[in-house]
């Protein structure tokens, strides 16, 4: 079966992404926007659009019944949800089973089999995914905690089993903080996430980020497109991904990319996933969580592969097999994303939302730009802070890194502060180039003495 | 409040009679069936109304006529220059216009009709909940916006108020 016209239940780039790839298609695009998005790229491209609410997310992009509404009333057979807002939401994918509408993305589920961490990491213990040693499932009391961390050693991270993304995680160094943080921690996530559950981790050191694209059809087939080193981080946020992992091997990639196939088929999954595990420097990883949707930095993958992920997306969510084999997956060449932001790096990254007076994007060969921003527009402060990825490809990790340089130097924005001086120091870091760099690298590192 | 197993049940059995109408009050819910004619789909009004993403057995085919029009709301409200002094009513969520309680039935209001705050001025429904619109204005509706059966967005201009 063939698509006739997909909601796309996003804003900004993500949702120009999809738009894309339904017009490739052949599918018509319905885009829906806040008061705040009445000018939003998104909009314009779509074949129709319809407000859907008020600036605040949850009166908009979060609004299941407008959501629905409008998916119902434009016959869509189909929503694509992105990332972040109702991705991850196993309640909106049930609705749009309900309604006899296709949710772009695995059952509803496996959403919440994933989605609760502890749980998640349960499911992966028991299709013999390496985890990270530390409490079975939720913490239940303080003393609990304190026995839990004596056995596997200080320090210890704390995690919201609700959380994610970077989101409900304390560390503790010792017994008296880990006192100290547990109660604050269940307390926070509570109020964040509806939800008190926390769980505890050693809190490994040196690790490196690395995480494994999986796509899989409704017939059983689960496929890897390898892995992104995604290292680069501010405050558990990425700000540059990479693929391949400059110190991954043959061996060990495919000893993740199996575990990865193992653990999407542990929970029947369907669709594109992404497996994050933690590297340590000796090679041993070690499962964190599963993201169940599309994400940010999917683009690397596809520079490196040539696999349209969003297009296989729709494709699998049409009920067609995937449209290649694990032995088709070839590893060509090296991809660099940056994101640029709406920040400014000398400021603490302070966010600088505003109306974009000039913008020119950089071009050329190996060159891609994924953005929802265009000369004129006025970033709006109420969302997220991006202007636009960078994807560079080359034909190794030097060449993609010149490029990125060469590229970055010729993108210019005007109006707004960007974090594009940031990258360029960045990618002279001794430590980056030397691709050994950890998730504290931006922590333990100052970004600009490059031979810090 | 009644529950959807009830309400299912009870569109079978007026579906099946040769009732036209069938109104039930039970604890403070008003439930109310009214037999559809050709063209309009069957209207259930349940209050209080909440959030039932229920699959709703009665999947009326929406006209053909909705999808079309609905490509062009935006362009058209923003065209017509609005006289600064009238009010407009929007309208607070996604769905379709109609402009009476039932199809056949006289509509809430007309030009010229004289509204009041809680005066109901129209239904969009939702999901197959009808949601009343009240005017939440004193003044004379001047013109009418939309037309009936037309999808509509989150703020989209309704009426248009000569405030009193």
């Amino acid at each position: 079966m063939t698509f006739h016209k997909i909601l796309v239940a996003n804003r900004g780039e993500i949702a120009v992404r999809i738009i894309r790839a339904c017009r490739e298609l052949g599918i018509y695009s319905v885009a829906v926007y806040s008061e705040a998005d009445r000018d939003a790229l998104h909009v314009r491209l779509a074949d129709e659009a319809y407000c859907i609410g008020p600036t605040a997310s949850k009166d908009s992009y979060l609004s299941f019944t407008n959501l629905m509404s409008v998916a119902t009333l434009t016959e869509c057979d189909a929503v694509h949800p992105g990332y972040g807002f109702l991705a991850e939401n196993a309640d909106f994918a049930e609705i749009c089973e309900s309604c006899n509408i296709a949710f772009i993305g695995p059952s509803p589920d496996a959403i919440s089999r994933m989605g609760d961490k502890s749980v998640a990491k349960q499911t992966m213990k028991e299709a013999h995914v390496p985890i990270i040693p530390g409490s079975d499932g939720l913490v239940e009391s303080v003393e609990d905690a304190m026995s839990i961390a004596r056995d596997i050693g200080y320090p210890v991270i704390i995690k919201a089993t609700a959380g994610g993304g970077g989101k409900g995680i304390r560390i503790a160094d010792n017994e008296e903080m880990l006192v100290q943080q547990i109660t604050t921690a269940q307390q926070e996530a509570q109020n964040a996430f509806g939800n008190s559950g926390v769980y505890l981790e050693k809190y490994l050191t040196g690790m490196k980020h690395v995480e494994i694209q999986i796509i899989a059809d409704k017939h059983g087939n689960v496929v890897h497109l390898g892995e992104r080193d995604c290292s680069v981080q501010r405050r558990r946020q990425k700000l540059v991904e990479e693929a391949p992992c400059p110190i991954l091997t043959p061996e060990i990639r495919q000893a993740m990319g199996q575990a990865a196939v193992r653990a999407a088929q542990a929970v029947n999954y369907s669709g594109a996933g992404t497996l994050e595990f933690l590297l340590a420097p000796d090679g041993q990883f070690y499962f964190m969580e599963m993201n169940t949707r599309i994400q940010v930095e999917h683009p690397v993958t596809e520079m490196i592969t040539g696999v349209d992920i969003i297009k296989e997306m729709i494709r699998v969510a049409e009920g067609h097999p995937l449209s290649f084999a694990q032995d088709d997956v070839q590893i060509n060449g090296w991809a660099i994303e940056c994101r640029v932001n709406a920040e400014d790096p000398n400021r603490n990254f302070m966010p600088s939302a505003g109306q974009i007076k000039f913008y020119l994007p950089p071009g050329g060969f190996g060159v891609r730009v994924d953005s929802a921003a265009y000369q004129g527009y006025t970033i709006p402060p109420h969302y997220d802070s991006m202007v636009a990825k960078l994807i560079v490809w080359g034909k190794d990790r030097a060449d993609a890194i010149a490029r990125t340089k060469r590229a970055l130097s010729e993108f210019a924005v005007e109006g707004v502060f960007t974090t594009i001086p940031f990258h360029l120091k960045l990618l002279e870091h001794k430590v980056f180039i030397s691709g050994h760099h950890d998730i504290k690298f931006l922590e333990e590192h100052d970004v600009n003495n490059p031979d810090s | 409040m009644f529950k959807l197993s009830e309400i299912k049940e009870l569109i079978k059995l007026v579906d099946q009679s040769s009732l036209q109408e069938l109104e039930i009050e039970n604890e403070g819910s008003r439930l109310l069936i009214r037999k559809p004619n050709k063209t309009e789909s069957v209207l259930v009004t349940s209050a209080p109304v909440q959030h039932a993403y229920a699959p709703a057995p009665v999947h009326a085919p929406v006209p053909h006529a909705v999808a079309a029009a609905a490509a062009e709301p935006h362009a058209e409200a923003v065209s017509k220059p609005v006289d600064a002094s009238l009010h407009t009513i929007t309208s607070p969520m996604v769905g379709t216009f109609y402009q009476s309680a039932s199809p056949g039935a006289a509509p809430f209001v007309g030009v010229g009709s004289k509204v009041g705050d809680k005066t109901v001025v129209c239904i969009v429904e939702a999901m197959k909940l009808m949601n009343e619109i009240e005017a939440e204005i004193k003044g004379e509706i001047v013109e009418i916006l939309v037309d009936n059966g037309q999808l509509v967005e989150y703020g989209q201009p309704l009426f248009l108020v000569k405030p009193e």
